[in-house]
């Protein structure tokens, strides 16, 4: 009798094993299993918030998120086909560029952002620095300032768009290449948000941050002029005349990227591997009173709704989507 | 008995070898056992790196040998390496003689310290000592007042590189002190030498050997170095860090030629290196 018993037990216990890995097919429409979202790094504080609340909402989801230089994670989905059902850049035109057609069929511009110079209380001259006189003290010998990689990192190609800017509306001839001359290729980190432990740790006086990413995590800035900030699209027609070169597909190869305002895009990935539970992510993202909100708080102003650029883009998004967008260019 | 017995012809009949045991071992499950295991392990380790060694074509791997950045970056890996091992044999070779010969309360606890490093997650290592760096930290302002600069530097490379090679080097040479029997060093002393005169005269040069073996562990674990290095300083270049910037830049056809270089000179390195130090005789003791 005792024996049976024991068998059945066991029975039970491997059955289990059988019928459990089943059941998500018998469970319904839920958003359930692994979503990889590659985003980047400044986005990395409100993507964790909205991960926390997502997940909670939908307790069988699990997000996986991977940070880094936007050029870069674009180029790991479309050079090295690493799976990914979500893309989120910090410039909207990497999508573009890297990811349409081929990876994905849609862009939503969903957020704004600038550049600000950050330092913190220990950083050299932090009691005199202002707006009117960051350039100086950025070209003093001894200032360690520093931004990201412009070849993998928006963020990075941005700080000198911001740079040259600066030199047109300043009317200081030279002044990019003084500025660049202080500051050596060790100061050049592969994603911004690096700059900000060299930062606290004190191995860096100044970095060129997002607004965002200042706020998140606790430092001081210096808020610039829309017309070098890069943070308002009505001056994208003076954005534009900062031209930075950035390496293309193949060492030695070049792109040149245009001055343009910080606008933020996402997309899914073509083929993805839990399209229900992305679309449900992106539907909480985008919502006004959901990511949008997150992103709000944390100090990113978003685009409330979010745009995309053509009627008949809105019209090949996804269902649930599709209302949270207007058409505007 | 039969005069005319022979060992030799008893031995070859019975098919023993020399010591009495059978010569012939092909049905013991064990030969079988060591065979398989054997062959396991060495497809293991080979089967990846002569996939990688023979994916790029000979072109990508002309192209950048001539990429002076590329030979800038293995050149920067291999005398960073280099210095790390050096430093580890000058503070390292009196720390792990006293751990070989005395032993004092709290003994097993400082050798699990000097295995620290070993098992402490690289970036870890990185940020702990760019934390002890900075403007922030006592000593970070002291050695920024006198001019030494870790965030981004060859110093801090070496720094790095010596925190993590330091076991490896400390661990080889007390093993190899260990295996020199106190006696001699006790005669020495006995006959009016003293402790450095010993150590120089009797102790070194029976342990030289494996205080060169010690560097090689110590140069091979420093050059393979990533994870902690790139937090400490992204540029200058190390090789480990160009290869990972340029896979995630550029993807794995411009990589891999990097990789296949660097393993190639660092085989070619520690071949040589294995060479000038020639097999120890047994000791016969």
């Amino acid at each position: 009798m005792k024996r049976i018993g024991l068998l059945a037990k066991w029975i039970f216990c491997l059955s289990l094993f059988v019928v459990l890995p089943l059941s998500p097919m018998v469970a319904g429409a839920e958003p359930q299993g692994d979503v990889v979202i590659f985003h980047a790094g400044s986005l990395t504080v409100p993507f964790a918030k909205m991960e926390k609340v997502f997940e909670a909402k939908y307790p069988k989801v699990d997000i996986l998120r991977e940070a880094g230089g936007s050029t870069k994670m674009a180029r790991m989905i479309s050079e090295l086909n690493k799976p990914a059902d979500i893309m989120a850049s910090a410039d909207y035109k990497v999508i573009d560029k890297a990811l349409i057609p081929a990876k994905a069929a849609w862009n939503i511009r969903f957020a704004t952002n600038q550049l600000v110079l950050c330092y913190t209380d220990k950083s050299k001259f932090a009691s005199e620095v202002n707006a009117d006189n960051w350039y100086d003290i950025l070209e003093r010998k001894g200032v360690i300032w520093g931004h990201s990689d412009p070849n993998l990192d928006p963020c990075g190609y941005r700080s000198l768009m911001v740079l040259q800017l600066a030199e047109k509306h300043y009317a200081k001839a030279g002044l990019y290449d003084r500025l660049i001359a202080n500051r050596p290729k060790k100061n050049i980190r592969p994603k911004s948000v690096e700059l900000v432990s060299l930062l606290k740790t004190g191995n860096m006086d100044y970095a060129w941050e997002y607004l965002s990413v200042a706020v998140q995590h606790g430092l001081k800035y210096l808020l610039l002029p829309d017309e070098i900030n890069l943070g308002n699209y009505k001056m994208d027609a003076f954005y534009k005349k900062a031209e930075v070169k950035v390496t293309g597909k193949k060492p030695g190869t070049w792109i040149t990227r245009k001055g343009k305002s910080c606008t933020y895009g996402i997309t899914m990935i073509k083929n993805s591997k839990n399209p229900e539970a992305a679309e449900a992510f992106l539907a909480y993202l985008l919502d006004p009173e959901g990511g949008l909100k997150v992103l709000k708080d944390m100090g990113q102003p978003p685009f409330i709704p979010c745009r995309v650029s053509s009627e008949k883009i809105k019209t090949d998004l996804p269902g649930s989507i599709k209302g949270l967008v207007e058409v505007k260019n | 008995m039969n005069p005319f017995f022979s060992a030799r012809g008893y031995y070859k009949e019975n098919k023993l070898n020399v010591y009495g045991m059978k010569k012939k071992i092909g049905k013991d499950p064990w030969f079988f056992i060591t065979l398989f295991c054997s062959v396991t392990v060495v497809t293991f380790i080979l089967f990846p790196l002569i996939e990688m060694v023979t994916q790029p074509s000979l072109q990508d791997l002309k192209d950048t040998a001539g990429d002076t950045d590329v030979l800038r970056s293995i050149w920067l890996s291999i005398y960073t390496s280099g210095l790390a091992a050096v430093i580890s044999f000058i503070i390292g070779t009196p720390f792990a003689y006293l751990l070989a010969r005395k032993n004092f309360f709290g003994k097993k606890v400082v050798e699990s310290i000097i295995d620290l490093p070993i098992m402490i997650p690289h970036p870890v290592v990185g940020i702990a000592i760019l934390g002890l760096a900075g403007k922030n930290h006592w000593l970070g302002q002291f050695m920024q007042s006198i001019g030494i600069h870790i965030m981004g530097t060859v110093t801090g490379i070496v720094t790095v590189l010596t925190f993590v090679g330091l076991p490896f080097y400390v661990n080889t040479v007390k093993t190899g002190f260990e295996a020199i029997p106190v006696r001699l060093e006790n005669v020495s002393r006995s006959l009016g030498a003293s402790m450095s005169g010993t150590f120089l005269r009797v102790t070194f040069p029976l342990a030289w050997r494996s205080m060169l073996v010690g560097m090689i562990m110590c140069c091979a674990r420093a050059i393979s170095e990533f994870g902690a290095v790139v937090i400490v300083a992204y540029h200058p270049m190390i090789a480990p860090v160009m290869i990972y910037e340029r896979f995630t830049a550029y993807g794995l056809r411009y990589s891999q030629p990097v990789a296949v270089w660097l393993i190639f000179v660092c085989l070619a390195l520690f071949i040589l290196l294995r060479i000038v130090s020639p097999v120890k005789e047994k000791s016969g003791d």
